[in-house]
């Protein structure tokens, strides 16, 4: 009886636990490096706007010079498939994308995978995304490295990079083209 | 070139394999379950290791326990085979108890299989006046790391450094590797030592059956003052009387003594009484 009302007590603080796990959010605010990385030739970046929200590159600061066009756009894949979950919650990813469609580059910057430490976040994840065209096939397997034993962060950072960027070459690319 | 084109078959195709084994491994189970064979056990646990151990290294962990806590899961239709793994682990909880530890996590099953490596003289064996409290020492540890992933959102350190089921992935720093050999070391001295005292996930799954074992194991009237299956039990799960449902494991050792004919003292009397030496299988229970 005392064995079941610790047990029953211990589920109940498990219960109420739930309740102050409250939603902490873990992008980066201000991901400077992470864009001077995707795109080493800019100067200026625009702020986090637009529909959908991304970060938009400048060869030049558009303030001094207005007709500079834009180099690419760079999103959040958090922002854009937020649906998106790996093992253990969404994997936040940076992604670069020049104005044709081409991936100028991913970084990972966070992600609670159990087993990210060998899947998500060595670097050889990110550089194999360099180059990549919005209508290359992303498959594990195929195009993109199988990591076995973390299948599953694999996969969906995968495709949250593949739909992301297929979402932000759709809004922004024929937008920019007019 | 829409974000959302996968056919079914696209998503299907590339689970296929990993559905079938996993479907194939979890029947495995099951089946030596529930005909109590030694054979199939080792078996069993052979294949645990091999195949859930060191092939696809899905283990329940404890961040499967802080997933809880936010009730973050990965998506349904890319991974089936994870839902049916933790459907399987949940519902075989509810009903029979910690049958997950006793045969299908590939830790245990490692350990387990490490038992006849050393003589039995060379075991140390606790007291069950220390084992009582000893026992409660992973619920404190499961406690203690909820916690700490409630503070720091952080799942990383408690799965490299709390557990030990990231040895099948192979992936370790020089000190994680230094950390489990301890362990297992540990193992061979003290029996099943991290399962018993320190694993959370056992601790998470020994709530579970401790408030909701469906089916738990008989025990005959003369179990009170026997102590064959008590010594027995290599899990420490046999005080006097009672089976503590939360330590034991299914692992069948009991429950093939109640039944051997020779041995228990529950037939034994019975057949003294009734002045014959054998009864029909058909008549137990
Ligand atoms: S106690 Fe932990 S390590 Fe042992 S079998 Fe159960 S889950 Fe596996
Ligand atoms: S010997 Fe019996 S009580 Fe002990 S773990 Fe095995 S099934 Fe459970």
């Amino acid at each position: 009886m005392r064995k079941k009302l610790v047990a029953l007590a211990l589920s109940l603080c498990c219960g109420a636990v739930v309740a102050a796990a409250a939603d902490r959010i873990f992008t980066t605010a201000n991901p400077a490096t992470e864009l001077k990385r995707l795109f080493p030739a800019a100067t200026a970046f625009s702020t986090l706007t637009g529909e959908p929200l991304h970060f938009t590159a400048y060869a030049a600061d558009p303030k001094v010079t207005p007709a500079t066009p834009p180099l690419g756009v760079a999103f959040w894949t958090t922002d854009l498939v937020p649906q998106e979950h790996g093992y253990h919650g969404p994997i936040h990813i940076l992604v670069g994308m020049d104005m044709t469609g081409v991936l100028t580059g991913v970084v990972v910057t966070y992600d609670s995978e159990p087993y990210g430490y060998f899947s998500v976040e060595p670097p050889k994840f990110a550089t194999q995304f360099k180059g990549k065209k919005i209508g290359d096939p992303f498959r594990v397997g195929g195009d993109v490295d199988v990591v076995s034993r973390a299948s599953i962060s694999i996969a969906s950072a995968t495709r949250a990079i593949r739909d992301s960027a297929r979402m932000a070459a759709k809004q922004l690319l024929a937008e920019a083209a007019k | 070139m829409d974000p959302a084109v996968e056919s079914w078959r696209e998503i299907l195709a590339p689970q296929a394999l990993d559905l079938c084994l996993l479907t194939a491994f979890l029947a495995l189970a099951f089946v030596s379950f529930f005909r109590k064979s030694v054979a199939l056990k080792y078996v069993t646990l052979v294949a645990s290791v091999g195949y859930l151990g060191f092939a696809k290294s899905s283990l329940v962990s404890v961040s499967d326990v802080f997933r809880l806590t936010d009730l973050s899961v990965p998506e349904f239709k890319y991974s089936l085979a994870w839902y049916a793994f933790m459907l399987f682990v949940v519902f075989s909880t509810v009903l029979w108890g910690r049958v997950y530890c006793g045969r299908v996590c590939a830790f245990g099953a490692l350990t387990q299989l490490l038992d006849p490596i050393i003589p039995r003289k060379w075991r140390f064996e606790i007291p069950v006046r220390v084992e009582k409290y000893a026992n409660l020492i992973k619920y404190a540890i499961l406690a203690a790391v909820l916690v700490y992933f409630l503070i720091t959102h952080d799942v990383a350190l408690p799965v490299r450094y709390v557990e030990p089921f990231w040895m099948f992935s192979l992936f370790g720093t020089t000190g994680m590797w230094v950390g489990l050999g301890v362990l297992l070391a540990a193992t061979l001295i003290v029996r099943n030592v991290y399962c018993r005292f320190l694993c959370p996930v056992g601790a998470a799954l020994g709530i579970i059956s401790q408030l909701t074992t469906v089916f738990s194991i008989k025990r005959w009237s003369e179990c009170r003052t026997c102590k064959i299956c008590e010594k027995t039990c290599e899990w420490g799960a046999i005080r006097g009387p009672k089976i503590v449902k939360s330590e034991c494991v299914r692992c069948d050792d009991c429950e093939r003594l109640y039944m051997d004919q020779k041995k228990c003292p529950h037939w034994l009397i019975l057949f003294k009484r009734k002045g014959n030496t054998a009864v029909p299988v058909s008549t137990l229970s």
